[in-house]
């Protein structure tokens, strides 16, 4: 990844090094004088001894281009070196000491960002008169504000550090520490604002020597040279081309340079992928074939995700299955990373950009009695299900609703979204009763951020009703809610299923005193894989998979006499285990497990495991 | 939302009242004598007699403080002085001139908008395909294309070869609209250029950053069309980071417009205030940069209650 990026570096900078090497080569180079005029031949075109042509006091275009880049590049680069070292200076000096000496550093500085820069550039001039000393003073005060506030952000950061702030606190003299952890932090931002400042200075400088207010004649510079230029340019038009070319080539390699170092400083990744809703990347290939009926509301079947990792594809769920009956109430669990949220993601064909389906169905039977694969159904008869057939409560509802819109509007929206054109108003206030929210009239007209954490999730369960669903997913609907807020939330939850006729639940939780409250029967999921299913009540009574249960003796509300946690962790999805993907964490683990992957058993009616060993534990 | 709105413009008439004091001192912090360095000519010392008349003539013989007095109770009254030149109220050659300047930048932030807005949404959504890359690298392009040279090129292109348009120039809008418009049109054009390449980078970034949010898959999960959810979970979300770019732009572009009004001979502020430095007139150059600042300090106010508008948490925060 990285010298990917040093690649897409090396075009700009090799461009950016010629140009440079240019302008310092030429006093050197075989040119001719760049202000000695030949009158007899002004506007001549292209000839052997004048390349691109002669000017309107017949100088050497060429000549005149090339010094122009010394004359414009040497303005640029010397204001921009002033503007960087007295910049960094008053950033480092007001974010070390702050108080007065902020205000007499960065935020003196500051007030040079009151005008808009080419107005101070003009009023610098008219006091100091033309030239090209005005030009890099004048440029130099512009710039050096960007780089004052760069250093004192870095310099605020880095004095934040813990180990500063220790060092500090131990009455050590940090002044040096802080240098030196300062100087390598702040290089790679000031880099890129060097860089960025000296195609800004070009473009300044060109503009007033274009102003005739710049450089003054007969120093060649770009800006100047395009002065000239207008004045003939009915008969040499191209005279007018070669100036405008070189500046506005030097400016686009510069600002391409900045661009790519940009990135190559970047630690990230780097580009962002293409947004994964606007087209279904998880939809699976093959003729969308009338799957036969299956009994239930919901199957899924050896559901398999991957994962884009650096060194090819990481399955992150593997040959899950689970099943839901109308009316019934499935508990996913396991701990973060096991594969439950995505799963349920899948579900509503809402997986992010990254993660690929590669195997498996996911069948659901409408209410016409019709079995479909969502994995195969294409977007836009997805997208008629979701919300109306298929409702997903989110984990955090401070983010799941939209800032700018008010409570009715996400409502409002999704019932328009299925049809519904009349008494959506009246709806609204209906559904914000239902969910239990007080004066749901007034509550409909507010924005979310007036809500409580509580209220919103309200809002978002009752969005997720709006339609009659016939499957609710809730992905941890209380994780990020006040442990008061969240009894009251799972009370809602249950008594939904009492209103709601048939509607089956998908519960997403790690927590098993939940699951018992809430739930019919439980999924436990572990590394990606459900390690066992069956009815809560017996999974409880009698785990069948050692995972159970020591996630059960590790629970406070559990029937446990003593608590015990799990040793060891979750593996990383890179680095599954050949065989049972728990052996290196169980207590029960046998030279067998580590050889071959354990195939789904069943150990009773209605009940399955993934263990080897579980007639010998039971 | 009142109450918002007086807090900001406090802070906006304070800042005005900086810059003013700025541009009084800016004389005074230049080492020198004032009077000597207006009237210096390449390294000539000058006229001793010239410099001593000079110096009545600007107040500078008087104390400092009496002379901010002055200045500040000109200002409350709308007096900006007088040119050096020919004693013209500079106060009322600004009223002329700036609407103009104004009429220019607002037609080209009308223009920039218009095309980089779209563009940039259309971009994002197609992040990483071909159309994508193409519009990125226009707008690159763009970008790096100084204002007077796009002038130049589209007066060289336009004008003299191809004689679609006049060369540049101003008619009255009373006087005839259409023509009024139509030389209105190709330096609008020209700062839209550059403006409109901001707006789509901004628009860009910024409707991939709302993308990811979760209130986005939401609405999704509500099955509410890819259309709906670009216009109402998406677009407006991504609006404020464009606000404040435009605006910080535009502020920059009322200085930008000195080249493109110089390029197409647009008499508005701008031509006044280079005629002024060249003839280092400045009481002119004062009066000039001191009302542009102040339009820049109160643009930023309306950006301020731009966001009130759209963002409702700004309202009560």
């Amino acid at each position: 990844m990285r010298r990917d990026k040093l690649r897409r570096l090396a075009l700009p900078a090799s461009l950016l090094g010629a140009i440079l090497l240019l302008a310092l080569a030429a006093p050197v180079l075989p040119l001719g004088n760049p202000v000695s005029q030949d009158i007899n031949h002004r506007l001549a075109g292209i000839s052997a001894g004048h390349w691109l042509g002669q000017d309107e006091y017949g100088r050497d275009v060429l000549t005149r281009l090339i010094w122009g880049a010394r004359v414009s590049l040497s303005v640029a680069v010397s204001a921009t070196v002033i503007a960087t070292i007295v910049g960094t200076l008053l950033g480092i000096l007001g974010g070390y000491f702050r108080g007065m000496v902020e205000i007499g550093t960065v935020r003196m500085a500051e007030i040079v960002l009151c005008f808009p820069p080419m107005l101070l550039a003009l009023l610098v001039v008219t006091l100091l008169g033309p030239g090209a000393g005005t030009l890099i003073f004048t440029l130099a005060i512009l710039f050096t504000p960007t780089f004052a506030r760069v250093a004192y952000a870095e310099t605020l950061s880095v004095r934040a550090l813990d180990y500063v702030t220790a060092q500090e606190a131990l009455g050590a003299r940090s002044g040096r520490i802080l240098l030196r952890t300062l100087l390598p932090n702040i290089a790679p931002p000031l880099i890129v604002q060097f860089s960025l400042t000296i195609a800004a200075a070009m473009l300044l400088e060109s503009g007033l020597s274009f102003l005739g207010l710049g450089v003054v004649p007969p120093d060649p510079s770009w800006g100047l040279m395009i002065r000239g230029a207008r004045t003939t340019m009915e008969q040499a038009p191209l005279l007018l081309l070669w100036p405008c070319l070189a500046l506005t080539g030097t400016v686009l390699v510069l600002n391409l340079f900045c661009d790519r170092l940009r990135n190559a400083l970047d630690p990230g990744t780097g580009g962002r992928s293409r947004p994964g809703f606007l087209r279904r990347l998880a939809v699976l290939a093959g003729a969308a074939e009338q799957p036969a009926a299956v009994p239930g509301l919901l199957a899924v079947r050896k559901l398999t995700l991957e994962v884009q990792g650096p060194t090819g594809p990481v399955p992150v769920v593997r040959d899950v299955n689970i099943t839901v009956a109308p009316g019934e109430t499935l508990a996913v669990v396991g701990e973060s990373g096991s594969g439950k949220t995505l799963t349920g993601l899948a579900v509503m064909g809402l997986l992010p950009a990254a993660v690929r389906v590669t195997a498996g169905q996911i069948l659901y039977t409408g209410r016409d009695g019709r079995t479909r694969d969502l994995l195969r159904l294409p977007e836009r008869a997805l997208r008629a299900l979701r919300g109306r057939d298929l409702s997903m409560v989110f984990q955090d509802p401070a983010s799941s609703l939209n800032p700018l819109l008010r409570i009715d509007a996400h409502l409002g929206e999704a019932l328009r979204a299925h049809g519904q054109r009349q008494g959506i108003a009246a709806r609204v206030v209906e559904l914000l009763r239902n969910v239990g929210l007080p004066d749901p009239e007034s509550r409909a007209r507010s924005y979310p951020h007036e809500l409580s954490g509580g209220q919103r999730q309200r809002v978002m369960i009752a969005a997720a009703i709006a339609n009659h669903p016939r499957l609710l997913l809730a992905d941890e609907p209380t994780t990020a809610l006040d442990v008061t807020v969240q009894a009251q939330i799972l009370d809602l939850l249950a008594g939904l299923k009492r209103s709601e006729e048939g509607m089956g639940m998908v519960f997403v939780t790690h927590n098993l005193a939940v699951v018992a409250e809430i739930a019919d029967r439980v999924a436990v999921m572990y590394a990606g894989e459900v390690v066992e299913e069956g009815p809560v009540a017996e999974v409880f009574a009698a785990p069948r998979h050692p995972y159970t249960a020591a996630l059960i003796a590790s629970t406070p509300e559990g029937d446990a006499e003593r608590l015990t946690s799990i040793p060891g962790r979750v593996p990383q999805a890179w680095a599954m285990p050949e065989g049972c993907r728990f052996a290196p964490r169980c207590e029960h683990a046998r030279a067998i497990c580590d050889q071959s992957a354990p195939a789904l058993e069943s150990p009773a009616p209605g009940r399955t495991t993934r263990c080897l060993r579980w007639k010998e534990l039971a | 939302m009142l109450a918002y709105a007086a807090r900001r413009l406090l802070v906006s008439l304070a800042l005005v009242w900086v810059v003013a004091t700025l541009v009084f001192m800016v004389i005074h912090i230049i080492p020198g004598d004032p009077a000597e360095l207006l009237l210096a000519q390449g390294g000539v010392a000058p006229d001793p007699w010239l410099v001593t008349d000079l110096r009545e003539k600007l107040g500078l013989d008087q104390p400092l403080m009496t002379q901010y007095w002055t200045y500040l109770g000109g200002l409350a009254q709308g007096n900006f002085g007088y040119s050096l030149l020919d004693d013209h109220s500079v106060a009322d050659e600004i009223a002329l001139r700036l609407p103009r300047t104004l009429e220019l930048v607002g037609a080209a932030a009308l223009i920039a908008l218009l095309f980089g807005l779209p563009l940039g949404v259309l971009a994002a959504l197609r992040a990483g395909e071909a159309l994508d890359r193409l519009l990125s690298s226009l707008a690159a392009l763009a970008l790096s294309v100084p204002v007077f040279v796009v002038g130049t090129l589209i007066i060289l292109v336009l004008a003299q070869n191809l004689r679609l348009v006049p060369a540049g120039g101003y008619i009255a809008f009373a006087t005839d609209p259409l023509r009024h418009l139509g030389l209105l049109l190709m330096p609008a054009i020209t700062i839209a250029v550059g403006l409109g390449a901001v707006v789509l980078r901004v628009t860009r970034g910024s409707v991939l950053e709302v993308l990811e949010r979760d209130h986005v898959r939401a609405a999704q999960a509500r099955g509410v069309s890819v259309a709906a959810i670009i216009r109402r979970h998406v677009v407006r979300n991504a609006l404020t980071p464009v606000v404040t770019v435009v605006a910080l732009h535009l502020g920059a572009l009322l200085g930008g417009t000195v080249l493109v009004e110089f390029v197409f001979n647009w008499p508005g502020v701008s031509g006044y205030l280079v005629r002024s430095v060249e003839s280092r007139d400045y009481p002119e150059v004062m009066g000039i940069v001191l009302v542009i600042s102040s339009i820049f300090v109160l643009l930023n106010f309306l950006v301020d209650l731009l966001y009130a508008v759209i963002d409702p948490r700004v309202r009560h925060g």
